[in-house]
């Protein structure tokens, strides 16, 4: 074992890790530790673009932006937080532009915007362009950039390095973070990292999906950290599916390509979206349209010989438009499915693609431990983080905002508390857990295989847990997930070495994902409305009465042996759903229409 | 479709290692590379042996993380494609497939099909980005930038540092790689102070790396999945020449 010792431990080097370094590098000793390269997270994927409303092309502001944001979210956004994200997206593009990420240019040499779902003008009127992007490599873009900035602030970069656990240490006032625990993928040694602030910006858990937009390595390693150390998770049940992903794969096709003039059609041609969203039609935000293609295909509208699409139709924008503004997007659909944008549209159909929960923190990125009170020294930021700016449904371009936007502010914090606090001892043994898991991991000889309890996951939560849900479907998730879990304390893996033991961390990262599963499906058992990416058929309507309030998951860990020798009081532990009032300042809810 | 796979196998650094041949069956062509890998190490698992160790991560030909050599072609024969978007289609049925890691001195072979590639993060880490301070808003101002600048920027950014003009390189250079970089940043006005001595320094660390020196074969654009042009790197030298010239930071000429 090895031990470090740091002001600030970063987990994760995404957008919002590399971004919250940049700040707590420049003021304190910083360790940011990630499982992948830097410049290889996933924010590097995304394409369509950051929002601000910056007006370069037509009239705008970030009060239209704060009540797109709350809309869009279908008022579960705690508005405070959405006004200072709005607020603060000006300064943030213009950051990454003194950084030198290369964004489109208009003619006159400014920043091109383009429109996006969801993103008005004057509270509705019409669609307007606030997206800041450069083609559709934008999170590329912000990667290279940011990390290219965290070197330069010489920040510390431990690579391979998969955090497993974190360390808390109890006191009179409950529990502060004091530290890190990683497994180090070259050598398979355990270190420990002794830190006075901690921030995890460890990204989203799309895996849990079978037909997912996430990376292979997106399985909610923090989220399910903290919640193994009984913190709670906040509105898991909101996961929202992007509408475009290429059928039958689920890679995505960014939603600028609707920016740019896109148009979904059905079996017959019609574009649908005019009967869902008069004023805005495909522009509508991205649950709207998700439900609109499922009922189109329902109802026997859809395309191809299993009439299980819709179709993407880009031919009117020309191959000019698709070249320079949508290179990438038009070479996946040739790559993947051999079509060519330019000639023929696009087969589509929705993709798990976001998580609007995750870790609750307060706008300063502080880690909440239940509705009111902050874990002091843990912090949290981007896809992993619930502020919550996203509510019950994210509009595009807004996480590339939210991970610059609360990165920066939870690298602040942190690094001023780290300045303002001395170290705490860290708990007794604090690598323990980790040790156990990986012991049992190795020592198991049961028949179970990583590879297919991973693929009943995915197809069970697919099948029942996803675009639209019911009752009856939910528990049938929750039956599928609970009985993986207990197949899972059988799982056996392959290769016992210590050096890059990829075999070993695919299987502790399968057990972070049957955990999220759980929480989301019975969060979303328990809702018994409809609002945003959570749609229920037995429940058609939003229900501001019962439900205006965000759901906060506690994994009930007992006191009994094998907690204390593990931690985690083993996977089947129950989970006690709590609730936390919504942040409404500006704007009361009204019914949703685009 | 069926393929004779000739996979390099190496358990470490200290292992010499070795081609070592597997059968393949059952591939349809609309499989790409890395999940015919998947295949084959599903069949190696189930037979208890050990799978073969391969980079990936979104498979989408963003991340950089795949990058293996094909029948002595980095990224395989398709062009302007990552190996995690080449299509079995490309490959005739009955086909013998020789796969390889990238082979270049300062990417040393971690187990079988992956190598190290830190020696790239030492290039940029000399010099590839723009001094800012960040968030102090009051003189936060937007620097207006041509058209034509920002576009050609923006061709070098899409570098995804996969390492593949390393591997392809007879001389085992990252000059593609190091102008990407240069170029990106230099044409910008954000990046022209710095400009001088972020040429001198990048090219300083990419040879103190031990990548080789560039002699013009053109063999790294070729298999360049992002199609970053040979133009790069006769701007990166002319920029060092015009930095040597001019002295840059007090470092000798
Ligand atoms: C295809 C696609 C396109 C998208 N397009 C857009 C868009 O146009 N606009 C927009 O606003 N949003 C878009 N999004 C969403 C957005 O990209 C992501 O939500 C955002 O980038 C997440 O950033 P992050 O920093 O939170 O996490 P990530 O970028 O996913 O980074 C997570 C980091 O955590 C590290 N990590 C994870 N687990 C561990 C562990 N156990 N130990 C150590 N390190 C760990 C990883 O190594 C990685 O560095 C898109 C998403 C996808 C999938
Ligand atoms: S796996 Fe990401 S580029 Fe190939």
């Amino acid at each position: 074992m090895q031990f470090h010792k740091y002001d600030v431990v970063i987990v994760g080097a995404g957008g919002a890790g590399m971004r919250a370094a940049i700040e707590s590098g420049q003021q304190a000793r910083t360790a940011v530790l990630t499982k992948l390269y830097p410049t290889r997270s996933h924010t590097g994927a995304a394409q369509g673009g950051m929002c601000a409303a910056l007006a370069n092309v037509e009239e705008d502001n970030w009060e239209w932006h704060t009540f797109d944001t709350v809309k869009g979210g279908d008022y579960l956004v705690d508005q405070d937080a959405a006004e200072i994200m709005a607020k603060e997206a000006i300064d943030a593009v213009l950051d990454l532009e003194k950084m030198g990420l290369p964004f489109n240019r208009t003619p006159e040499g400014k920043i091109d915007q383009r429109r996006f779902g969801g993103h008005t003008r004057n509270h509705g009127e019409a669609a307007v362009r606030r997206a800041c992007y450069a083609a559709d490599r934008t999170g590329h873009m912000i990667l290279q950039t940011l990390y290219q900035n965290c070197i330069k602030h010489e920040v510390e970069f431990f690579n391979e390095f998969y955090v497993l656990d974190i360390c808390l240490t109890e006191t009179a006032d409950g529990p502060v973070c004091t530290g890190a625990v990683a497994l180090e993928l070259a050598t398979g040694e355990i270190h420990v990292f002794q830190a006075k602030a901690v921030v995890f910006a460890t990204g989203g858990f799309g895996k849990v999906f079978k037909t997912t937009s996430n990376a292979h390595t997106l399985t909610g390693d923090g989220m399910a950290i903290v919640f193994r150390k009984g913190l709670p998770l906040e509105d898991m049940e909101f996961y929202q599916f992007h509408p475009t992903g290429l059928a039958g794969l689920g890679i995505l096709l960014t939603e600028g390509a609707r920016g740019e003039g896109g148009i979904l059609r059905n079996d017959s041609g019609e574009r649908f979206m005019e009967r869902y969203a008069p004023t805005i039609k495909d522009l509508a935000p991205r649950d709207m349209v998700a439900r609109a293609m499922a009922t189109e295909v329902r109802e026997g509208r859809g395309c191809g010989p299993h009439k299980d699409y819709v179709l993407l139709d880009l031919t009117h924008l020309g191959a000019e438009v698709l070249d320079a503004k949508l290179p990438d997007i038009t070479e996946f659909s040739r790559t993947y499915l051999g079509i060519d944008p330019v000639e023929e549209p696009v087969p589509v159909y929705p993709t798990a693609h976001y998580a609007m929960g995750g870790i609750p923190t307060n706008i300063k990125g502080e880690v909440l431990r239940d509705a009111e009170n902050v874990v002091p020294g843990l912090y949290a930021a981007g896809e992993c983080a619930c502020v919550s700016v996203h509510g019950a449904n994210r509009l595009g371009t807004n996480s590339l905002l939210d991970i610059n936007v609360f990165g920066r502010r939870a690298g602040i914090a942190a690094a001023e508390y780290a300045k303002a606090h001395d170290f705490v001892d860290l708990p007794e043994a604090p690598e323990v857990p980790v040790v156990a898991m990986v012991d049992k991991l190795n020592a198991s000889t049961g028949g179970e295989r990583v590879a297919n309890i991973r693929t009943e996951l995915q197809q069970t939560m697919d099948a029942n847990a996803s675009v639209y849900r019911t009752e009856d479907t939910l528990k049938q998730a929750l039956h599928d997930v609970q009985a993986l879990k207990e197949r899972f304390d059988r799982v056996a893996i392959q290769d016992h070495g210590k050096r890059y033991n990829t075999d070993l961390l695919e299987a502790v990262e399968l057990g972070f994902l049957l955990e999220l599963a759980e929480v989301l499906v019975l969060g979303a058992i328990n809702r018994k409305e409809s609002r945003g990416g959570h749609a229920r058929e037995d429940y058609t309507t939003r229900d501001d009465v019962n439900f205006l309030r965000h759901t906060m998951a506690y994994k009930q860990i007992s006191d009994d042996d094998t907690t204390k020798k593990t931690g985690f009081g083993g996977l089947t532990a129950d989970i006690r759903l709590d609730y936390k009032p919504v942040v409404i300042t500006r704007y009361q809810p009204m019914e949703r229409k685009y | 479709m069926r393929f004779t796979v000739r996979v390099w196998r190496q358990t470490g650094s200290e292992d010499a290692g070795r081609l070592v041949e597997y059968d393949v069956d059952d591939v349809s062509p609309d499989m790409s590379f890395l999940e015919m890998l998947d295949v084959l190490n599903e069949r190696l698992t189930l037979r208890g042996e050990e799978p073969v160790a391969f980079d990936h991560d979104c498979r989408e030909g963003i991340c950089g993380m795949c990058g293996l050599t094909i029948n002595g072609v980095a990224h395989g024969p398709r062009r302007a494609t990552t190996t995690c978007q080449l299509h079995m289609r490309e490959f005739t049925d009955g086909d013998t497939i020789v796969v390889e890691p990238w082979r270049a001195a300062p990417f040393p072979v971690v187990r079988d099909l992956v190598v190290d590639r830190g020696a790239l993060d030492e290039v940029v880490r000399a010099g590839g980005y723009v001094s800012v301070s960040t968030g102090s808003a009051p003189e936060a101002h937007a620097t207006p930038v041509a058209r034509a600048d920002a576009d050609k920027a923006f061709e070098s950014a899409a570098c995804i540092g996969c390492g593949a003009c390393v591997a392809a390189c007879p001389n085992g250079s990252a000059m593609l790689f190091t102008a990407a970089k240069v170029t990106h940043l230099g044409r910008l006005p954000q990046g022209a102070p710095e400009r001088d001595t972020r040429a001198l320094d990048m090219l300083a660390a990419h040879d103190e790396a031990g990548f080789g020196g560039c002699t013009n074969t053109g063999e790294c654009t070729a298999v360049c999945p992002k199609g970053i042009p040979l133009a790069d790197i006769a701007q990166f030298n002319q920029d060092v020449l015009r930095a040597s010239l001019r002295g840059a930071g007090g470092r000798p000429a």
